[in-house]
């Protein structure tokens, strides 16, 4: 019995559905504007999330720290540091670098100027061995720092890493991170309560409907599903809609920099194709899901006859 | 079958009890009427026969199971076995006669088909045939009536619950309603009316529970009306 209930459902939900949308015509219009209104806003800060994170990411990955050995170095002293660094599961990956092929290097990144070396050979090689290593979290690098510090005149020099400015970056791209979870979450509160609205008008329209619906034992699930999908269809059009501008916008402005000498030498907006192909699944699924939520929300209090 | 065991009742605990101590046997296939002076407990009793309320003390049988057991899942089962037939009606207005008694059965899943098949015969029995594509606000109350009675008995119920089902209308009309829950009662289904109608009652000769101010004062067999008013 319950099956069959579930099998015919759809048709009567979707004409009931349709019809109520139809009928609260200005509070509909109403949600899905709300819905586009804050999903722009957020799709905004998205966009400057995934922007600042692919930044992020790009220069992270070429980060490298520097471990310098003593020029005086034994055999033992550098397998026990590197055995420290590898244990650590922080670390990506370690490359130890001899003073030979860092002179090698030095040299070679000279070009016509590298017979200015040429008075340096094996002998009184002034390169200091290294190694260099590759975090997994630029959050860590200070970490790694400090792990490799512990070894400081026991093999070890100095430790360098990175300019300042990644750390300018990495705490840029966790403030943007930040801030659009608190957009989001408040955006989100906001939306709720006026698709509950919405359909709570709906519900209170349709409050005879429900009653008649109970005593003839209709189940919840049965009186609730066209509430729900009237929000989530609320929510799933004002998605759309916002993708739409969204998408637009973003070409715009792709078009106006690209270019321009706005952007800083060497990075670029984060590719459309990434952006929009994450957008449009997270918009769907949070219109959806925040038009369903508001629903549940708006019929709870009438389901109880 | 309906059966109520020491059932009492209190919405609010310094308040008097809505129902005092009830109990009482209805059986398969019987015609009852419970009467009443308003706030006996006539409401209380039928809110609790469909589970819109639970008993504060005393258990509730319907047809052999104890529905004070019930989940809120199963409740809307329990309704799909009883059917009920309102003072006012409660007709959709934007849906037409037929569609009014489909509705019912829609509600449960059932087919198309079989809802083709079993409105008319519906309509038929409560004598509609010729309105079924009216809408109810073209409709006699006593029409727009055996329409709900129609919509009550659409899912074959076990029990049918008829509350002040001629309240709102003429003694003539009303006769022809009650005579039509006869009808129901003949093939089988148990009939609980709730009336004031002391006329009906006592034209009808059958069994009479009385409610006053909450307690079970006469159960007649043969009844009249059971109070002075």
């Amino acid at each position: 019995m319950k099956f069959s209930s579930i099998k015919t459902m759809p048709k009567n939900v979707v004409r009931d559905t349709l019809k109520s949308i139809e009928r609260n015509n200005l509070m509909s219009a109403a949600s899905i504007l709300s819905v586009i209104a804050a999903l722009i806003i957020l799709g905004i800060f998205l966009i400057l999330t995934i922007n600042v994170s692919e930044l992020t990411k790009d220069v992270e990955s070429r980060l490298e720290l520097k471990v310098f050995l003593q020029s005086d170095f034994t055999d033992a002293q550098k397998l026990t540091v590197q055995q420290a660094l590898e244990d650590s599961d922080m670390i990506e990956s370690v490359t130890f670098e001899s003073s030979q092929e860092a002179l090698d290097k030095f040299s070679a990144s000279l070009d016509q100027y590298s017979s200015l070396l040429s008075g340096y050979n094996s002998q009184n090689n002034p390169m200091p061995a290294s190694f260099i290593i590759r975090v997994k979290d630029p959050n860590d690098l200070e970490a790694v720092q400090t792990l490799a510090m512990t070894f400081k005149d026991k093999g070890v020099e100095y430790v360098k890493y990175g300019e300042e400015y990644v750390q300018v970056l990495v705490n840029f791209s966790n403030f943007t991170n930040t801030l659009s979870l608190v957009v989001l979450v408040v955006l989100s509160i906001i939306s709720i309560f006026i698709i509950y609205n919405t359909i709570k008008l709906t519900v209170f329209a349709r409050r005879r409907e429900i009653g008649i619906m109970k005593y003839v034992g209709a189940t919840n699930n049965y009186i609730r599903s066209p509430f729900i999908l009237e929000g989530t269809l609320l929510g799933l059009i004002g998605a759309i809609v916002a993708f739409l501008v969204i998408r637009i916008a973003y070409y715009y402005v792709l078009g106006l920099l690209s270019g321009s000498s706005f952007l800083p030498v060497g990075t670029t907006l984060a590719s459309p194709d990434l952006v929009m192909g994450k957008l449009i699944y997270f918009f769907l699924i949070y219109g959806g899901l925040i038009g369903a939520i508001g629903s549940i929300f708006a019929i709870r209090k009438f389901l109880d006859v | 079958m309906i059966e109520f065991k020491n059932v009492t009742k209190s919405y609010e605990k310094n308040k008097s009890d809505a129902l005092k101590n009830v109990s009482l046997f209805i059986d398969k296939g019987e015609f009852v009427f419970l009467v009443g002076r308003s706030g006996a407990g006539k409401s209380t009793f039928i809110k609790l026969l469909l589970r819109e309320i639970e008993p504060t003390q005393g258990s509730i049988f319907i047809n052999n199971y104890n529905i004070a057991n019930l989940s809120k899942r199963e409740i809307p089962f329990l309704r799909r076995k009883m059917g009920v037939v309102f003072q006012d009606f409660r007709l959709l207005e934007n849906k037409s006669v037929f569609e009014n008694v489909a509705y019912a059965m829609e509600i449960i899943g059932k087919s198309e088909k079989q809802i083709r098949k079993r409105v008319p015969l519906a309509l038929d029995m409560v004598g509609l045939s010729h309105r079924i594509n009216h809408y109810p606000h073209e409709l006699s109350g006593g029409e727009q009536q055996r329409v709900v009675i129609a919509r009550a008995i659409i899912n074959n119920p076990t029990i049918l619950i008829c509350d002040e089902p001629t309240g709102n209308l003429d003694p003539e009309t009303s006769y022809e309603i009650i005579s039509i829950l006869e009808e129901i009662n003949r093939r089988g289904t148990t009939i609980v009316v709730v009336t004031h109608d002391r006329e009906i009652v006592d034209v009808m000769k059958k069994r009479v529970l009385t409610l006053e101010d909450g307690a079970l004062t006469v159960d007649d067999a043969i009844g009249r009306y059971g109070y002075e008013v």
